[in-house]
C-alpha cells in the first residue's frame, strides 16, 4: 500500500511542470538593427484619431516595428514623445477624436467621433535627437525643403512644418533640410513609408486646396532620400502607396445616400423642372447635388453625382441633414450643390489613382536600385479592404465597424497599426534573412466604443 | 512482487507526457483503464454493460458493483505561429465518474445499469491570452444513464442491448474584439439538454481462453435549444448585442464502433492479453452552429467549421494475477486526433496521442477489490491553424489521470 501512495504522489509532483515548445528562434539575418531610423509622414509618426498624443506615438508603426527588432539586437528607439493624450497645441492643430455621442441638427443622437478636450501640450523644441523622423503632413519633397524645421518659418507664408520643428536638430539653421538628419543618426537599418501625401493632401481637400506633385520632383524627392538615407551603408524597407480612394475618409457616405420620400421627391422634382434642372428624384436613395463648374446651365453651375464619385468625411453633416446641402436649400428653395472641397470627382479620382500607379512604379524602381525591401502596402490595403482576420479578430476598411482605422478615417488605429508594423517585418524578414517575430495584434485596441 | 512495482513505476514515469483526440473520455473502469481502456471483449464485472452490452450476461456472479473516478490533469502550451509568448492550460482537475450495476435473476440474463461520462471537454486558457476571441475557457460535460439487458446462449454467445439516455451540459466564455475603455466585450453560453441513444454489442467466446466481442455505441445529438447567452459589451453596442439572448447549439456525440479480442491463458488463467479497435465516426462532427434566438447585424447564427475525421484508436492490454491478492495490469494505445491541422482549434487542441497505462486491483476479501490506475497521455507536437480565424500555433499536450474505484461481485 505505500508503494502504491509513493507511486501517486510521485506522479502528482511530476505532473506539476508545464509541456515545453521551443520559442521561435529570433535572428537578424543580414540586417543590422542596431541604428534604426524610420521616416515617413503622419502614418509613420503616429497619428490617430486626427492627432498626435502619447499612447498613439506608442503605437506608433515605427515603434511597433522598433520593439520588434530589438529582439534581435536591435537598438534604442527615441520618439519625439507628446506629454498629453490630447495631442500638439499650435495654431490651426485639431483635437482628438474619441467615440461619443453627438447631438445633430435635428435633435438625435448617435454614436459619432466627438472631440476630445484636455490641455495639449505646448509646441516647442524637445531638445534631443530622435529615430522616429517621421513629420505629419510631409511629403516626399518636404525631405529636401530648406529651413522645414525652422520655428522662424512657421509664421506665415508657412515654409516649416510645426511637427518637425519639434525635433530638428538645427531649428534655427535656416537651411537644415531632413536628409540632413541622417548622417547624424548614421542609421544601419531604416524602414520608409513617404509619398502618400503627395497625392493625399489633395484628396483631402476634395482635390481644390492643394496639388499632387508632379512624378519627376516625386522621382527625384524619393531618390535624394534614399540616396542620404543609405550613404553610410544603411540597409532598409520602403513603402509603396495605397489606393488612398479606399480609405473610410473617402468610402463612408455613399454618393447616393440622399434619401427622400416620395412626397419629397416630387417636390424637388418640380423644383429641378423649374429650374429647367435635367434632374429627376425617386423615393429611396439618390445622388447628392453637388457643385459643377462647367455646367452649361446659365445660373446653376450644379450636377448629379456619378456612381464611384466620393463624399469626403470632412463634409459638415448638419448641413446636409437640416440645410438641403445636396440638393435644395428649404429656406431658398434654391439648389445646395456641396461645395468641391467635400468631393472627389471622377477627373479628381482619376488623377489620384494615375499618380498613385506612377509613383509606385518609382517607388519600386528605387527600392531595386538601392538594393531595398519593398512593403507593398498597396496590395496589403486592397487585402484589407475585403477584410483580413487575424486570432479571431476580423478587420476591413469600413469607418469604426472595420475596426482597423482611427476615428479621423484616415489612419490607423493601434490594431491597424500592429497589421502594417507586421507587413513590415514581414517584407524585412523576406529582404534580409531574418526572422523577426510578428507584433501580437490582440495586445493592441481596436476603436473603444463609450 | 518489488521487481513487478519497479517496473510499473519505470513504465509510467518513462511516459514523458495527454485525453482522447476529440473530446471523447476513455475513463470507464480502472479496471480497464489499467489495460490500455480495452474492454470490448471482457466480461470481469458489472462495466461490461458499457463496454459491451453483449459480455454482461457473461459475469460469474449474481450482482456486480462497480465505481470509481479520475482525476484527470492535462497540461496544454501553446506557442502562437510568429509571435512570442505562450499560453498554457490553466491546471484544474476534470473527475470523470463511472457507476455500474449488474444483477443476473437467471444464469443467462443481466440486467443492469451503466452510468459514466464517455463525452466531455474542460479547459482554461485564461481571459487574457492571444487566443481569447476564439476561448477562453469552456466546461463541457456529458453524463450518459444506459439501463441494459443482456443474455447469453450456451456460454458462448451473448448479446446485449442498452438504451442510453445522455444529459450534457455546456458553459464557455470567450472575448468579443469590440473594445470599450473596460476592455474587450464577452460572451458567455450556457445551457444543457438531454437525448436518446443505444448501445449494442456481442460478445463470442468461442474457444477455451479466448473472447471476442463486437459493441456500437450510437451517436446521440446533443442540441441544446434556448442555452442562455449573455453578452457583455460597450453600452453603446448594447442594442446590436442584447444582453439576455438565447442561442441553440448542437454538438454531437460520435458514435463509436468497437471490436475487442482477448485470451486468457496460464496457471487459473492468470495471464489475459487482449486487443480493441474502436472506430469513432468523428466526421459526423461537421461544424459547431450558434443560432441566437433575437437576431441583429451583429448576432446571427454561426458556424464554425470543425471538419472532424473518422479515426480509430488501437489499444493493446495486459493482466496479470500476482496472487489472490493483487492483479497487476498494464497497456497501451494510440488515438489519432479526429482534427485536421486547417481545423485546430484551442477550444479542442487535439493532438495524435499516445497513451500509457497501468493499474493494479487489491482483493481485501474475496469478490471486493480495490482499484486503482494510472493513465498517462502524451500527445504529439503538433502546428495548426484554426483557419476561419486565422488563428495559428504549436500545441504540446500531456494528461495525467490516476483514478480510483471499487468493485464488488458476489
Amino acid at each position: 500500500m505505500k508503494k502504491i501512495l509513493f507511486i501517486i504522489l510521485s506522479l502528482a509532483i511530476f505532473t506539476a511542470c508545464e509541456r515545453k515548445i521551443d520559442e521561435p528562434s529570433v535572428t537578424n539575418g543580414s540586417a543590422d538593427f542596431t541604428r534604426f531610423v524610420t521616416i515617413g509622414n503622419s502614418m509613420m509618426a503616429g497619428i490617430a484619431d486626427a492627432a498626435l498624443y502619447n499612447s498613439s506615438q506608442k503605437n506608433s508603426i515605427s515603434n511597433l516595428i522598433a520593439e520588434q527588432l530589438k529582439l534581435a539586437n536591435g537598438g534604442n528607439f527615441v520618439q519625439p514623445m507628446i506629454n498629453s493624450e490630447y495631442g500638439l497645441e499650435f495654431p490651426g492643430s485639431r483635437p482628438r477624436m474619441v467615440l461619443g455621442y453627438a447631438v445633430d441638427c435635428k435633435g438625435v443622437t448617435s454614436l459619432a467621433p466627438v472631440p476630445y478636450i484636455g490641455t495639449r501640450d505646448p509646441l516647442a523644441p524637445i531638445g534631443y535627437q530622435v529615430n522616429n523622423l517621421a513629420i505629419p503632413g510631409a511629403k516626399s519633397f518636404h525631405m529636401l525643403a530648406p529651413g522645414y524645421g525652422n520655428g522662424a518659418f512657421l509664421a506665415p507664408p508657412v515654409r516649416a512644418n510645426p511637427y518637425y520643428f519639434r525635433f530638428c536638430t538645427e531649428p534655427t539653421n535656416p537651411d537644415f533640410m531632413v536628409v540632413n538628419e541622417f548622417a547624424k543618426l548614421n542609421p544601419t537599418f531604416f524602414a520608409s513609408w513617404l509619398g502618400d501625401n503627395d497625392v493625399l493632401s489633395y484628396a483631402l481637400t476634395g482635390g481644390v486646396g492643394d496639388s499632387i506633385t508632379s512624378p519627376a520632383l516625386f522621382q527625384m524627392a524619393m531618390g535624394g532620400v534614399l540616396q542620404a538615407l543609405t550613404a553610410g551603408g544603411s540597409k532598409g524597407v520602403i513603402a509603396n502607396i495605397p489606393d488612398i480612394t479606399a480609405i473610410p475618409f473617402f468610402t463612408t457616405i455613399p454618393y447616393n445616400s440622399l434619401v427622400l420620400t416620395q412626397s419629397q421627391a416630387d417636390s424637388v422634382n418640380m423644383a429641378m423642372a423649374l429650374y429647367q434642372l435635367p434632374f429627376k428624384y425617386t423615393a429611396g436613395p439618390n445622388p447628392f447635388l453637388i457643385a459643377e463648374p462647367n455646367s452649361p446651365h446659365p445660373l446653376f453651375k450644379v450636377r448629379q453625382m456619378q456612381p464611384g464619385e466620393l463624399v469626403l468625411l470632412s463634409i459638415p453633416q448638419d448641413s446636409m441633414k437640416c440645410k438641403g446641402m445636396g440638393i435644395i436649400n428649404p429656406e431658398t428653395f434654391m439648389p445646395y450643390p456641396i461645395p468641391s472641397q467635400y468631393v472627389l470627382t471622377a477627373d479628381e479620382i482619376y488623377n489620384i489613382t494615375t499618380a498613385t500607379a506612377t509613383y509606385n512604379q518609382i517607388i519600386q524602381g528605387l527600392a531595386a536600385t538601392f538594393n531595398l525591401g519593398l512593403v507593398d502596402m498597396n496590395a496589403k490595403f486592397e487585402e484589407l479592404q475585403k477584410g483580413v482576420v487575424w486570432d479571431g479578430i476580423k478587420m476591413n476598411a469600413k469607418f469604426i465597424t472595420g475596426g482597423a482605422f482611427s476615428l479621423d478615417g484616415v489612419h490607423l488605429n493601434p490594431r491597424g497599426c500592429a497589421l502594417a508594423a507586421n507587413y513590415y517585418i514581414d517584407a524585412i524578414n523576406q529582404k534580409y534573412g531574418s526572422t523577426i517575430p510578428h507584433v501580437n495584434i490582440t495586445d493592441y485596441p481596436g476603436v473603444i466604443f463609450p | 512482487m518489488r521487481r513487478f512495482t519497479t517496473l510499473l513505476l519505470f513504465l509510467c514515469l518513462a511516459a514523458t507526457t495527454a485525453f482522447s483526440g476529440g473530446y471523447q473520455v476513455g475513463l470507464h473502469s480502472m479496471r480497464n483503464i489499467g489495460m490500455g481502456l480495452i474492454g470490448t471483449s471482457l466480461s470481469y464485472d458489472a462495466s461490461s454493460l458499457f463496454y459491451n452490452p453483449g459480455g454482461a450476461a457473461f459475469v460469474n456472479d449474481k450482482w456486480s458493483f462497480s465505481g470509481g473516478v479520475s482525476f484527470l490533469m492535462a497540461r496544454t502550451t501553446f506557442q502562437p505561429s510568429n509571435v512570442m509568448g505562450q499560453a498554457n492550460l490553466e491546471h484544474q482537475i476534470n473527475t470523470p465518474l463511472y457507476f455500474y450495476a449488474a444483477f443476473k435473476p437467471t444464469a443467462n440474463l443481466s440486467v443492469g445499469l451503466a452510468i459514466n461520462t464517455p463525452y466531455g471537454n474542460g479547459l482554461s486558457w485564461g481571459e487574457e491570452w492571444q487566443g481569447r476571441y476564439l476561448i477562453q475557457d469552456l466546461s463541457f460535460k456529458a453524463f450518459t444513464f444506459q439501463p441494459t439487458i443482456s443474455y447469453k446462449f450456451k456460454n458462448i454467445v451473448g448479446i446485449g442491448l442498452g438504451l442510453v439516455y445522455a444529459y450534457g451540459s455546456v458553459d464557455m466564455n470567450k472575448a468579443i474584439p469590440l473594445q470599450g475603455v473596460d476592455g474587450d466585450g464577452t460572451l458567455n453560453v450556457n445551457g444543457s439538454t438531454g437525448n436518446f441513444g443505444f448501445n449494442a454489442g456481442i460478445m463470442v467466446h468461442p474457444d477455451k481462453g479466448w473472447s471476442l466481442g463486437l459493441s456500437y455505441r450510437s451517436k446521440i445529438e446533443m442540441s441544446v435549444a434556448g442555452a442562455n447567452a449573455t453578452f457583455t459589451v460597450p453600452q453603446s453596442l448594447s442594442t446590436n448585442f442584447p444582453a439576455s439572448n438565447k442561442v441553440d447549439v448542437m454538438l454531437p456525440l460520435p458514435a463509436n464502433l468497437d471490436f475487442g479480442a482477448s485470451y486468457e491463458f496460464g496457471k487459473d488463467n492468470q495471464w489475459m492479453i487482449g486487443l480493441n479497435l474502436c472506430y469513432v465516426f468523428w466526421s459526423t462532427y461537421d461544424s459547431l452552429v450558434f443560432d441566437f434566438e433575437t437576431k441583429t447585424p451583429a448576432v446571427n447564427r454561426t458556424a464554425s467549421p470543425a471538419l472532424y475525421i473518422d479515426q480509430m484508436i488501437v489499444r493493446l492490454g495486459a493482466q496479470y494475477k500476482i496472487n489472490d491478492l493483487i492483479t497487476a495490469r498494464i497497456g497501451g494505445y494510440y488515438d489519432p486526433s479526429p482534427v485536421s491541422s486547417s481545423y485546430l482549434n484551442p477550444q479542442t487542441p487535439s493532438t495524435n496521442q499516445i497513451g500509457m497505462t497501468c493499474g493494479i486491483s487489491v482483493y481485501p476479501t474475496k469478490g471486493l477489490s480495490i482499484d486503482a490506475a494510472f493513465l498517462y497521455i502524451r500527445g504529439t507536437e503538433r502546428n495548426g491553424t484554426f483557419s476561419p480565424d486565422n488563428f495559428a500555433g504549436t500545441y504540446n499536450n500531456a494528461v495525467y489521470s490516476p483514478g480510483i474505484g471499487l468493485t464488488y461481485n458476489f
